[in-house]
């Protein structure tokens, strides 16, 4: 089966596709949907999950305008997240540019598919500065060459300097871009990456790459290392032992989907009564 | 305001709208088939390709797969780098903005807890809450005891109401005076009206209680509350700078209330509407009340007749539209319908059935029609017909494919046995399985293992609730013909649940379905394994409990005595909770022949070669669901509150909603309609109804034509 020529690509379809190409056949071009636990540990794992989408929401809803003493309120039943709140507050936004733009998605093309993005903060200066903000909840910050070799520093830097003409007033020069995470359970810790036009050009040398061998794949192989099975749904059916343990997993936000339309009263179809 | 009036072949008409300034407003009407979508799609294309940031265009339409033709150009629009044109419907954009600006307006909205998070209630969460709500009120006042239909159905009734209130813009105090005052006849029905009332407020006030949002509740805190907030608005203004609002003539009054004040405010705007459309009536769609929106452009574009349909067809269209308009009229003769229109009458339903697979075949193999150029189509698509149908067509090596956009997941065999499980794995339910359910899951769950041989595992090893192990099967031809390999298999399956239950359990219903999935189920030998539909299938039960638990957690502030997992399982079994699954993740396979419900298949909007109308001696195809608590017209917007709403009325709908239909239909047909007729039903009853009584006077008449020449 072959991908379909309207798929678009995203730093977790490509970094799926890093760590295992059955894993991208199953989940993007078969669209199989497996419910087997990625953790043993699965409502802990969820419980933080949660945690993590409450915190973006925060953040998006403060970009657009409601006070923070507000929405401060709104976290007496979770101490962990209120921390998170402050460090946010104290760390997250103060030093960004003005125009700022939460929860924003971007697209491009790239080999004849296209490659989107979805940013948790945009702050820009026209002229200036464009910065890419992304929080991280998770507790352990990882390697700075390991953050540096992630398909989402690659894609997010990539897909606003190719895409965010609009939001800048004019194409964005690499040099004016910078990949920001800040983790917001660790202290507020940053790790940032400047971008440039050498940069620009061997990720996209890397990503065209990627994205051929991922679209004109004859076979999708298991990976051969089986580590990086402990965390994947499909584990079962591939025959490749249980669920990792919630210790050794590093949290990652939700991957950019285009957006779909919730299913509502109007989507229900009239029925015999 | 111009209007321009165009006759021009379908290929030219998209270049009148791309042809129209950036920052124009257009009002673009015309009939299924005219090119409507099309000039959409190109002025979608014009605006990217001049420029205009896709986050500033908006797609505005009234149920999400109306969408579909335009998120399909977008994905397949090459070049393109920017931002992502964003599609809504009412629905949607009450959700988001309502769930953002939550904390600014729940204090004022009555909330009982302001700062703490919303909980919108999906589809089948909503049935759950409603009956919890007021279920103890119904019981001890023995409300609607008189009404002889199932208490679900009622509940969702009163949704309903609750729903139109919100969506045409009056106080859900004002359901039972409305109904009463249009529908009243005795004490007894005025009853059933205020006890309707009764329990809507009731419903309304636990939601507020509790912070729960119902459909109603969202939609009508986007009109009042959100809409007001200056925040608010100017997000919205950002993303609706420019709007493109397709079949607005399905969409309802609070929609076009929406689109009334954004308009003003949109650099440009294409609204388009479908002239004799309107089917949406009973999820409030307003057609006369779109209109309104006309006034908000600049100019006026009508696109003419349809260029969908053959001669034959767009015959058989003008006379079934005119009996029904003017029964009294000649019936015009401008060309001929006889060759668009095949019909055969059967006794009984099933020769029905054989005979419409048999055209099939006919038209695939003999004439080289695609299967997706055919649909079949019945106002109501029983599990027996649709069965039937398919399989008979299987039979031939046709393929096809059955469209419900929704399906109880009890329905599905894997998650039948998936509750079937969960109940052995929670003896302190006290809801054990019947061994029949047991005998249908192991069936499901053990690969290679028949119905036979599973009903007799279940026979003899399932006693007290508990399966017994396989060695405790004495006869030793009865293991043999059960076989010592599916033998091992079951004792995996039963040592897993045994574990699981020493363990504890876990109260977490959703947990133990994607363990038992990924530990056992899924596993080589077992029934799950490789098997994409089963586990498709097992996610969205997992969805489905997972969504229920998170909503019945959250209660637990409230109300702390909630067993979530053992209600899960009683709540699937009786119907309440995942009875509404959009199965949207099956990848249908396009090309085959589509069986649905015909007002599915309008709301798809794509035209076919032939058409099957199947149970034409129904009086479904015109007539309204029987329905004793609501009313689509009592309750619209153009309804006169004094009024009183009578059998002529009814009468003139049933003729109307028919016409519609049959425009409708024949506009998506390019080269015929077969007609399938039983005198007996599939329930074996005979139906008269006006569908029928239309197509027998087209055929008396073409026959004393006939007879004339």
């Amino acid at each position: 089966m072959p991908l379909d020529a309207d798929f678009a690509f995203s730093q977790g379809s490509l970094s799926d596709y890093a760590d295992c190409a059955r894993r991208f056949e199953l989940r993007y071009i078969q669209r199989l949907r497996y419910p087997a636990l990625e953790v043993a540990q699965a409502l802990e794992y969820e419980r933080r999950t949660r945690q993590g989408a409450r915190f973006h929401k925060l953040v998006q809803q403060h970009a657009l305008g409601i006070p923070a003493d507000i929405l401060a309120q709104s976290l007496q039943d979770d101490a962990e997240v209120a921390r998170w709140w402050q460090q946010y507050r104290a760390r997250g936004s103060a030093d960004l540019p003005p125009r700022r733009h939460a929860e924003i998605p971007l697209q491009t093309q790239l080999g004849g598919y296209r490659l989107l993005a979805k940013y948790d903060l945009l702050a820009l200066e026209p002229g200036g500065a464009a910065i890419i903000v992304d929080w991280k909840t998770g507790a352990r910050v990882p390697p700075r060459q390991s953050l540096a070799r992630r398909m989402q520093t690659l894609v997010y830097r990539y897909v606003l300097a190719r895409a965010g003409a609009h939001l800048y007033g004019a194409p964005i020069p690499p040099e004016r871009i910078q990949m920001r995470y800040v983790y917001v359970a660790a202290a507020g810790e940053r790790v940032s990456f400047d971008y440039s036009r050498e940069q620009m050009q061997a990720d996209e040398a890397l990503l065209l790459t990627t994205i051929k061998a991922a679209s004109a794949a004859k076979a999708y192989p298991l990976t051969p290392q089986e580590s990086r099975c402990r965390f994947c749904s499909y584990r079962s059916l591939c025959g490749r032992g249980e669920a990792g343990d919630l210790a050794e997993f590093e949290f990652e936000e939700e991957e950019a989907q285009e957006e779909a339309l919730s299913v509502d009263f109007a989507d229900v179809e009239e029925v015999e009564f | 305001m111009s209007a321009l009036d165009s006759e021009r072949p379908a290929a030219l008409r998209p270049q009148q709208i791309t042809a129209a300034a950036l920052d124009e407003k257009i009002w673009l009407e015309g009939g299924a088939g005219s090119g409507k979508t099309s000039a959409g799609l190109a002025r979608l294309r014009q605006l990217l390709a001049a420029g205009v940031a896709a986050d500033s265009i908006a797609l505005f339409v009234p149920q999400r797969s109306l969408a579909e033709p335009y998120l399909q150009a977008l994905r397949a629009e090459s070049g393109y780098s920017g931002g992502i044109v964003r599609a809504y419907t009412l629905g949607s954009l009450a959700r988001q903005t309502v769930e953002t600006f939550w904390f600014l307006i729940a204090e004022g909205a009555g909330f009982a807890q302001p700062q703490a998070l919303p909980n919108f209630l999906s589809l089948e969460l909503v049935q759950y809450f409603m009956t919890r709500a007021i279920e103890p009120l119904v019981l001890e006042r023995e409300y609607f005891h008189s009404v002889r239909i199932e208490r679900a159905r009622l509940y969702s009734q009163i949704l309903d109401n609750m729903n139109k209130a919100a969506l045409v813009g009056f106080p859900i105090s004002e359901i039972g005076s409305r109904l009463k005052a249009a529908l009243g006849g005795g004490i007894e029905q005025a009853h059933i009206f205020d006890d309707a009332q009764t329990c809507a407020l009731e419903f309304r006030r636990y939601c507020l209680a509790h912070n729960l949002l119902d459909f109603s509740l969202y939609v009508q805190l986007f009109r009042e509350r959100a809409l007001m907030l200056p925040a608010a608005r100017a997000r919205l203004s950002r993303r609706f700078r420019h709007v493109i609002v397709d079949n607005v003539e399905e969409d309802n009054p609070a929609s076009h209330a929406f689109l009334e004040q954004l308009l003003p405010g949109c650099q440009s705007a294409l609204i388009i509407y479908d002239s004799d459309a309107g089917f949406r009536r009973f999820l409030g769609a307003d057609p006369e009340n779109a209109r309104r929106l006309r006034q908000y452009c600049d100019r006026a574009l009508h696109f003419g007749t349809s260029q969908v349909m053959s001669a034959g067809v767009s015959a058989l269209s003008a006379q079934l539209s005119q009996h029904l308009s003017e029964a009294d009229a000649p019936l015009e003769r401008e060309s001929d319908a006889a060759p668009a229109l095949h019909w055969e009458a059967h006794r009984f339903h099933p020769q029905m059935v054989d005979w419409v697979a048999r055209q099939i075949a006919e038209l695939i193999e003999e004439r080289g029609i695609k299967p997706r150029d055919i649909v079949v189509l019945a106002p109501f698509l029983s599990d027996v017909l649709r069965f039937s149908l398919r399989e008979r067509l299987a039979k031939r090596g046709i393929r096809a494919r059955s469209h419900r956009p929704s399906r109880a997941l009890r329905e599905e065999p894997a998650a039948r046995a998936l509750l079937t499980l969960a109940r052995l794995a929670h003896p302190r339910w006290e809801y054990a399985p019947a061994a029949f359910d047991v005998a249908l899951a192991l069936m499901a769950g053990i690969a290679g293992l028949d119905f036979l041989r599973a009903k007799l595992l279940a026979d003899t090893l399932y006693q007290r609730g508990r399966l017994l192990p396989f060695h405790q099967l004495r006869s030793a031809a009865a293991q043999d013909r059960i076989t010592f390999a599916i033998g091992e298999r079951y004792d995996q399956l039963r040592a897993w649940l045994d574990a699981y239950i020493e363990a504890g359990g876990s109260d977490a219903i959703d947990i133990f379905f994607r363990r038992i999935f990924g530990e056992v189920l899924s596993r080589a030998g077992f029934g799950f394994y490789g098997d994409a539909a089963a586990g498709n299938t097992a996610m969205n039960l997992v969805d489905s409990a997972r969504g229920f638990r998170w909503s019945l957690e959250f209660m637990r502030r409230y109300d702390d005595s909630l067993d979530l997992a053992a209600d899960y399982a009683r709540m699937v079994d009786r119907g309440v909770i995942a009875n509404f699954y959009l199965r949207d993740w099956v990848a249908e396979d396009e090309d085959s022949v589509l069986i649905a419900p015909a007002y599915t298949f309008l709301l798809g909007n794509r035209p076919v070669d032939y058409q099957f109308w199947l149970d034409i001696g129904s009086e479904a195809w015109s007539r309204r669901l029987y329905q004793p608590l609501t009313h689509p017209h009592v309750l619209s917007r153009g309804w006169q509150p004094q009024a009183v709403w009578t059998d002529a009325d009814e009468a003139a709908l049933n003729r109307q909603t028919l016409r519609r239909l049959f425009l409708a239909l024949t506009r998506r047909c390019r080269r015929g309609v077969y007609l399938g007729y039983s005198e007996l039903s599939e329930s074996g009853y005979e139906g008269r109804g006006l569908l029928l009584e239309c197509i027998q006077a087209l055929l008396r008449a073409a026959a004393r034509e006939s007879a004339d020449v």
